[in-house]
């Protein structure tokens, strides 16, 4: 029953932050999409041209929620993506952050750069998280 | 009467004149100088030669290109696309155009009179390892044909695990091996491989910038610093430390010579080397005295020096005469910090050595970047080159746009 309530609430919080974009605050998600990703993939996330790929309007970030957290756990390394794309830069896995973490940037990244695509729960990010190859790695080293 | 009249025609074709000469295409210039557009549309342009004749040739992404003037109105009218070459470097060199592209060093031989090659395609070197990082294959070639391959390393720092947080540094790194370095070879034989080549000099991420400087009789470069020291060690640097520290370093390259990546970056606020923070590095400490040569000159960080230039025209001020002149293509990892570079720079020199502090020569390119992100530059400066008259060519790699800086006196 808690871990239930805590889902609904983590799932309401998602929902929250990706739609209460009018909020004059940036959303965790957004933070840590500022700490993590930005450097790269860039404010706009229009990436940066022949070095690290656009996000905004790309068929990963409006895509499958479950395809879309394991590409971000396992990084960019051998993926599918890799061999299409001519960037020259590989995202590195991100399994290191929590579930929760894992969730605020990819709802706000669906939100913000995949036309409003659906929230991603950290239940979700840690179901795909138990089918991610990496051994060793199934959980974050950390809570933070 | 007739003699204001005169007066006032006199006036405005002196206005309108004024008015093109002061709009430089929007870019910010020293007083004296002015910019015209030459010719835009050749893809994403890298570098840039010309040969004694004028004629101009572009290497692109896109692939190659050679242009003439054949009205002698500053603009070609002549433009051709050839070759199968889609890279960096562009060399005109005796009769021949040297080319490079990710995994070579090509030639083509100039016909007297003929813009375009018409022979096919030598390999000088061929057969370098695809890579998906700093895989530019820029170089310099000196007087007699030696040739000075850059051969960047596929990774930012020689982590394990490239760019990824807290992974340390591999000892030694073992990338030093076949890459990270500049590479020497015979330019005047063909069909060599890498294992032809032999390290000339290593410690170098990427050195897009090379260039043989004729009256020192000396090789020089200006090599992209590290990326990412705040989010790969978060708890040793800001993101304010990122955007501004690891230095753009520009070297004498000297056989035998290292150049400290992967192990250390030239600090710009602590002005000294320090230890990389994979190598053990934690913000300030030192290595070893006297292992890696200070450069010549340390640039802001991230500022992509991707062309070097040593003055040798006639037209410019006898102060640029022999002093560099370096593309700076603009920065990616200062964000979310603001963006920086998008400039040529003009560094005054004597002897070989820096004689004073660099001067921003042309400026503007860039326009207003909105969101703060390079794809939104207007113009990003990559490749330069002097005409025959001695005014200083420079190659966009957004638009393809070239322009033409010339000295018009005070």
């Amino acid at each position: 029953m808690k871990a239930r309530a805590w889902r609904f609430t983590a799932i309401a919080g998602a929902w929250l932050a990706a739609t209460c974009s009018f909020a004059a605050e940036p959303t965790s998600g957004q933070l840590l999409y500022n700490k993590h990703c930005l450097a790269c993939h860039q404010a706009d996330g229009g990436g940066v041209p022949n070095m690290q790929p656009a996000i905004i309007g790309g068929s990963w970030v409006k895509g499958d929620a479950r395809a879309l957290a394991l590409f971000v756990m396992s990084g960019g390394f051998d993926s599918a993506s890799r061999k299409e794309s001519d960037v020259g830069n590989v995202m590195p896995p991100f399994r290191q952050l929590a579930d929760e973490e894992l969730a605020g940037i990819l709802t706000f990244i669906r939100q913000k750069f995949g036309d409003g695509a659906s929230p991603v729960s950290a239940a979700e990010v840690a179901a795909a998280r138990s089918s991610d190859q990496d051994p060793g790695t199934k959980k974050p080293e950390s809570g933070s | 009467m007739r003699k204001v009249v005169s007066t006032a025609a006199v006036c405005s074709v002196f206005l309108a004149g004024a008015s093109i000469a002061a709009d430089n295409d929007g870019l910010t210039l020293p007083a004296g100088f002015s910019a015209v557009v030459v010719h835009e549309g050749q893809g994403q342009a890298r570098h840039v030669d010309v040969a004694p004749n004028g004629d101009i040739y572009i290497a692109s992404r896109n692939g190659l290109s050679a242009m003439r003037d054949t009205n002698r109105d500053g603009k070609p009218d002549v433009v051709s696309t050839f070759g199968d070459v889609k890279g960096t470097e562009v060399r005109v060199f005796q009769n021949w155009l040297y080319v490079s592209d990710d995994v070579g060093v090509y030639r083509y031989a100039l016909t007297k009179g003929q813009l375009v090659p018409g022979g096919a395609r030598e390999t000088v070197v061929g057969e370098f390892p695809r890579e998906r990082q700093h895989s530019d294959k820029t170089f310099a070639l000196d007087a007699k044909g030696t040739l000075y391959i850059n051969v960047g390393a596929p990774s930012n720092s020689c982590q394990e695990r490239d760019r990824q947080e807290g992974s340390l540094g591999m000892n030694p790194c073992p990338i030093l091996e076949k890459y990270g370095g500049v590479w020497v070879f015979d330019g005047t034989k063909l069909n060599q491989t890498p294992a032809n080549g032999r390290r000339f000099a290593t410690g170098i991420r990427n050195a897009v910038a090379i260039e043989w400087n004729a009256k020192q009789n000396a090789l020089y470069a200006v090599i992209h610093g590290r990326d990412s020291i705040d989010t790969l060690f978060p708890k040793l640097y800001t993101a304010e430390d990122n955007a501004t520290r690891q230095a753009e370093e520009f070297h004498e390259i000297i056989d035998g010579g290292h150049y400290g990546w992967p192990n250390t970056f030239f600090d710009t606020k602590l002005g000294k080397r320090v230890l990389a923070p994979e190598y053990g590095g934690d913000g300030k400490k030192e290595p070893e005295a006297g292992k890696y040569p200070d450069p010549v000159v340390a640039y802001p960080a991230h500022w992509a020096p991707n062309d070097l230039l040593f003055y040798e025209g006639r037209s410019f001020p006898e102060r640029y005469r022999d002093g560099a002149f370096i593309a700076f293509h603009g920065s990616w990892n200062r964000a979310p910090e603001p963006q920086a570079g998008y400039k040529v720079v003009f560094q005054p020199m004597k002897d070989g050595k820096a004689n004073g502090a660099y001067e921003v020569f042309a400026d503007g390119f860039a326009g207003d970047m909105k969101d703060n992100s390079p794809r939104n530059a207007q113009y990003r400066p990559v490749g330069l080159a002097v005409d025959p008259d001695g005014s200083l060519l420079v190659t966009d790699s957004q638009k393809g746009r070239v322009w033409r800086i010339s000295y018009r006196g005070k």
